[in-house]
């Protein structure tokens, strides 16, 4: 078995059935990532021994004929913006360069209860603000296709780790399409589920009403199974829904009949690269072979996703991000004699944020204040709700909507750096996803030559709120259609 | 050239309330009844900083906020109460600041849509004394109706006042400026979260306050509200409430012309001496002020002063009325709070009859005296207490009127008298100790009234078993006479006539016996005997007297003055 593509279902099958041992398989994913790392950095922490203990636990309960879980011994990543017990929890910030968090976010803690081994922590841009893991305080991840190109963001140390084929799948969190650029990116399924519908406590909130765990695999399969183990109402969690999450893998391989896929208007951009362009096609073929009516459909609010979505986001994340002020934890500046708390602040926030959250503060500060709130923020808010009806109406005639996961492949580093704006602009189809709370999976559809080499190229699927197994379905329909996933070749 | 001065007040206080948990946490509240025992350090009167918490007080990274159901019925109750509305439809608001005792740098609060609002509440006839006066309450029409509004006030309350808001937020943490526990100030700040998160209904009045007496009425009785509702324990040095008036005067000058004074708010004052105090030092300085600057009320004016209980007098704190920017905007954490009218009725059912209602009541039913109605319902758990005496001796065919009123005695004077004895003993530190918690049930005292109504025991008797069917030790307060208490000379629940009979304290009415104790009272009592039939009828108390020492609690004193009167009258 190569552990280096084996999917996570056969993974737990193989270590439940003492074909091999759980010990075996994350040792195996430590020596893979300690191979990777020097080239990738998709980790910012690596849990050796703690992961063996586990993996080594996983075995003692194959051993006594225990039900060792449904994830038994299959190693995963968690994005370092989710808490975890042991190791730090850092966000890709200097602000929380040496915080650990005294528990375990819920996602992650139902994943551990479920047999699952934590390697490590996954780079990511900071605090969850960016779309090509640049803006971690810790230097970038790089693409596993192409090292001198992005590998997305913000949950690109995630992504890269799974298509270099380091662990089977890992966490990541998507707030404007952070799951599904860089899984498009990186060429591996990622999936952002309905909001609600995963716990988001333990999650370091960037924006509240956007944020959602997912999972990032190499399977659609994959991503059902760590998605149904991890969903479910969660007492910590107001925010998380009561409802019952359907069997996600009883009927995955069945079909859909009858299925409608619309295709919005607004993928069709000029500004697109052309192998996304082809990607698309591929995909509608694909789907058109087996049974499926495509056609085209309006999202008519769909271009004012860009500005709702900087306005709410940049709102809450101000907001959130108020605690880190360097009194009870995280990074604290070093006063001179004189300076009170205000100085305190300035000084421990200015230390501890880099520059793009700082803008996103200051913007979102902007957008509240008063004046301008309802120029601003209550006009998103607007924005919203329309958007979130144009998704409602589309629905009334399609079972999902075919997108790209991003109007191009990876790009290189420092590409768009110097230009927020542009890097905002890669965002363009995935935001309104997260502004109406549906559930979207990226999975890779095609492939862009570049400079000799070949990138892999993302298309989404999105379906209505709560009918993850329904999408699931059309995107194991997809993903049968279209050719095998490789592992990157690092 | 100031002819007249007259005070307009507007209250906003902050009940912390007593929930189990937090507002939106499971760490265990300060405010709760239990939180010294299940959390405090044997032997200290306080908490050890830091111990109430858990990652959502301290905001750490991923905590997310839950609330709590309990708070928010409890503060239903207070504002149906107040005669509130409650809200359909009210939602949570964050409220951005920065500041040390702040975990979030936000404080969860309602902004726009409070869970209640629109109340009127009557404020009850005030006394010269400044306090309610109970016997204008009685003679007073229904409480629930009456004049609203300043225009009719003078100062001596017997009217309503409206309440524009009540809403839930959370309280921060406190700072402290020097080391715990003392010494030399190191010029640092303390940080305790133990307060932060706790739950606090703000209910803001309308500006209808017109005296000191007036606010401090008001406050009084909404603290007696909350403990009756059970929505807070009120004790003022634990800061459970907390009140900030609103303060400006309307002068009259000599040509007849009237100007308003500059609102001044007075933060966080937490006892009623200093809120009366407050409010008496702004009424004397609000002319005078005028009189330097002749800055009168108008938007942006407004300052906000705090209280220095030392020098009894009010200071600036923020000069005029800052544009401070609380950039508020809904939680995206927390669900909006859909009260539908089922739930509303559900709670509504659970509010009791409030301490005024029930003063009047055993003022006009039982014909308790005012200042008896008074006493009696100064405390939730003592009143509580009574009731159930009055129907536990109901049950026994004690009729209900006599029963609340001998109830009353009991309460008031058996039991009392023991509550104070132990307050005492406890020393300066200890809280009073309540008759409901000296370890007697209601069912034993109803008990001991049943047997003094059937004349088999005296008073001297009654007050003997009552001590005895206390425990030795005061058990935990809060409702705490349904669980009765051990340690005490008998045992817990045992029946008052078993242990009158098995003392001794049962009346005999061995006729031979009262005839004996008579013959030799008289015998040894000569003088008074002359003065008594010389017409002096108080000196047959001293013959009484004599006659009861001798029979040692085993007479009815009644009794034993027929018997004495009879003879006497004879000779």
């Amino acid at each position: 078995m190569d552990i280096a593509t084996a999917t996570i279902t056969d993974l737990a099958d193989a270590i439940a059935h003492k074909r091999v041992s759980a010990r075996e398989v994350t040792g195996a994913c430590l020596d893979r990532a300690a191979k990777c790392e020097p080239a990738l950095h998709a980790f910012l922490e690596l849990f050796e021994r703690e992961a063996m203990d586990q993996a080594g636990a996983i075995d003692e309960r194959v051993a006594r004929h225990e039900h060792p879980g449904p994830l038994a011994g299959v190693p995963i990543a968690l994005k370092d913006n989710i808490c975890l017990s042991w190791g730090r929890t850092t966000c890709g910030s200097r602000m929380l360069e040496r915080y650990r968090s005294p528990y375990t976010a819920t996602a992650a803690q139902r994943l551990i209860d479920a047999g699952a081994v934590v390697i490590g922590k996954t780079n990511m841009d900071e605090f969850a603000m960016g779309s090509s893991c640049e803006n971690s305080a810790f230097g970038p991840t790089r693409n596993p296709w192409d090292l001198s190109r992005v590998p997305g963001g913000s949950s690109g140390g995630s992504a890269a780790a799974v298509a270099a084929g380091v662990v089977p799948g890992a966490l990541g969190s998507d707030t404007g399409g952070s799951i599904r650029q860089p899984a498009g990116f990186c060429g591996v399924v990622g999936l952002k589920p309905t909001y609600g519908r995963v716990s988001r406590y333990g999650l370091v909130a960037y924006a509240s009403s956007l944020d959602q765990i997912g999972p990032l695999t190499r399977s659609v399969r994959d991503a059902a199974l760590l998605t149904q183990v991890m969903a479910g109402a969660d007492a910590h969690d107001a925010t998380s829904s009561q409802r019952a999450m359907p069997d996600l893998l009883a009927g995955l391989e069945e079909g859909v009949n009858r299925l409608n896929i619309g295709v919005p208007r607004i993928a069709r951009s000029d500004s697109n690269h052309a192998a996304v362009n082809e990607a698309m096609a591929r995909a509608a073929v694909a789907l058109s072979d087996e049974g499926a009516v495509v056609r085209e459909v309006d999202l008519p609010h769909a271009g004012h996703g860009i500005a709702a979505y900087y306005l709410v986001a940049t709102a809450e994340a101000s907001s959130n991000l108020a605690r880190f002020d360097g009194v009870r934890y995280g990074r604290r500046a070093e006063l001179g004699p004189g300076d009170g708390l205000d100085e305190l602040y300035r000084r421990s926030r200015a230390e501890g944020l880099g520059p793009e959250v700082q803008r996103r503060i200051m913007l979102g500060t902007h957008a509240l204040s008063s004046g301008y709130y309802d120029a601003y923020y209550n006009t998103a808010l607007k924005v919203r709700r329309l958007i979130r009806r144009d998704f409602d109406a589309a629905f009334e005639s399609c079972d999902a909507l075919l997108l790209p996961a991003s109007p191009g492949p990876a790009f290189r580093l420092g590409e768009k750096t110097s230009d927020p704006l542009a890097l905002y602009l890669e965002d363009v189809y995935t935001v309104g996803v997260n502004l109406a709370g549906l559930p979207a999976v990226t999975l890779r559809a095609g492939a862009a030559s570049l400079d000799g080499r070949e990138l892999p190229v993302g298309v989404q699927l999105v379906g209505p709120a709560w009918r993850e197994e329904r999408l699931l379905r059309i995107a194991r329909m997809l993903e049968r259609a279209l050719p095998p996933v490789a592992v990157a070749p690092v | 050239m100031i002819r007249s001065v007259e005070l307009i007040v507007g209250m906003e206080v902050h009940v912390e309330l007593a929930t189990r948990s937090k507002m939106f946490s499971r760490a265990p509240s300060p405010a709760h009844p239990e939180v010294y025992a299940r959390h405090g350090v044997p032997g200290h009167p306080g908490l050890e900083p830091n111990t109430l918490i858990d990652p959502v007080v301290l905001a750490l990274p991923g905590a997310l906020p839950v609330m709590n159901l309990a708070a928010v019925e409890l503060s239903m109750m207070v504002g149906l109460a107040l005669g509130c509305t409650i809200a359909p439809f009210s939602k949570w608001d964050r409220k951005s600041y920065f500041y040390a005792d702040l975990p979030k740098n936000y404080q969860i609060s309602q902004y726009d849509l409070p869970l209640c609002f629109d109340g009127s509440v009557m404020l009850p006839p005030i006394g010269p004394d400044g306090r309610i006066d109970f016997e204008a309450l009685a003679r007073g029409a229904d409480l629930s109706t009456g004049p609203r509004g300043p225009q009719s006030g003078t100062g001596r309350g017997g009217r309503a006042v409206g309440i524009i808001r009540a809403h839930l937020e959370e309280d921060a943490g406190k700072l402290l400026h020097e080391p715990p526990g003392g010494g030399p100030g190191d010029g640092l700040s303390y940080a305790d979260y133990n307060r932060a998160g706790t739950p606090l209904l703000e209910i803001v009045t309308q500006p209808d306050f017109r005296s000191a007496d007036e606010c401090v009425v008001f406050s009084q009785m909404l603290r007696n509200i909350c403990r009756f509702l059970g929505a807070s324990e009120g004790v003022m040095q634990r800061g459970h409430m907390r009140f900030e008036p609103n303060i400006n005067c309307v002068l009259t000058l000599d040509d007849g012309r009237t100007v308003r004074t500059p609102v001044v708010e007075v933060k966080n004052l937490n006892s009623f001496k200093s809120l009366r105090a407050a409010i008496e030092f702004e009424l004397r300085e609000q002319p005078r002020r005028w009189e330097q600057d002749r800055v009168e009320f108008a938007p942006g004016t407004k300052t906000t002063r705090g209280w220095d209980d030392v020098k009894l007098e009010t200071f600036v704190q923020r000069e005029k009325e800052e544009a401070h920017d609380y950039r508020y905007f809904p939680d995206p954490d927390l669900p909006p709070v859909v009260v539908r009218d089922e739930w509303r009725r559900r709670v509504a059912e659970r509010v009791p009859e409030l301490p005024l209602d029930r003063a009047r009541r055993y003022i006009a039913d039982f014909a308790l005296s005012p200042k008896e109605a008074a006493a009696i319902t100064d405390e939730r758990d003592d009143c509580l207490f009574y009731e159930a005496v009055i129907d536990a001796a109901v049950l026994r065919g004690v009729e209900r009127s006599r029963a609340g009123r001998v109830a009353a005695n009991f309460v008031l004077h058996n039991g009392q008298k023991r509550a104070n004895e132990r307050t005492r003993a406890l020393g300066a530190t200890g809280e009073p100790v309540l008759v409901s918690a000296l370890g007697i049930t209601p069912a034993q005292v109803a008990g001991i009234i049943a047997l003094r109504e059937s004349g088999k025991l005296s008073a001297a008797g009654a007050d003997e078993l009552f001590g005895l069917l206390c425990s030795a030790e005061p058990v935990a307060q809060g409702f705490a006479y349904q669980t009765p208490g051990r340690g005490g000379s008998e045992a817990p629940n045992a029946d008052p006539e078993q242990v009158a009979t098995r003392r001794g304290l049962i009346i005999v009415v061995d006729e031979a016996a009262l005839d004996a104790w008579c013959d030799a009272a008289i015998a040894a009592e000569p003088a008074s005997v002359a003065a008594f039939r010389e017409g002096n009828v108080a000196a047959l108390g001293r013959i009484v007297g004599a006659a009861m020492k001798l029979a040692a609690g085993k007479a009815d004193a009644k009794a034993v003055r027929e018997r004495l009167e009879r003879k006497l009258s004879k000779g």
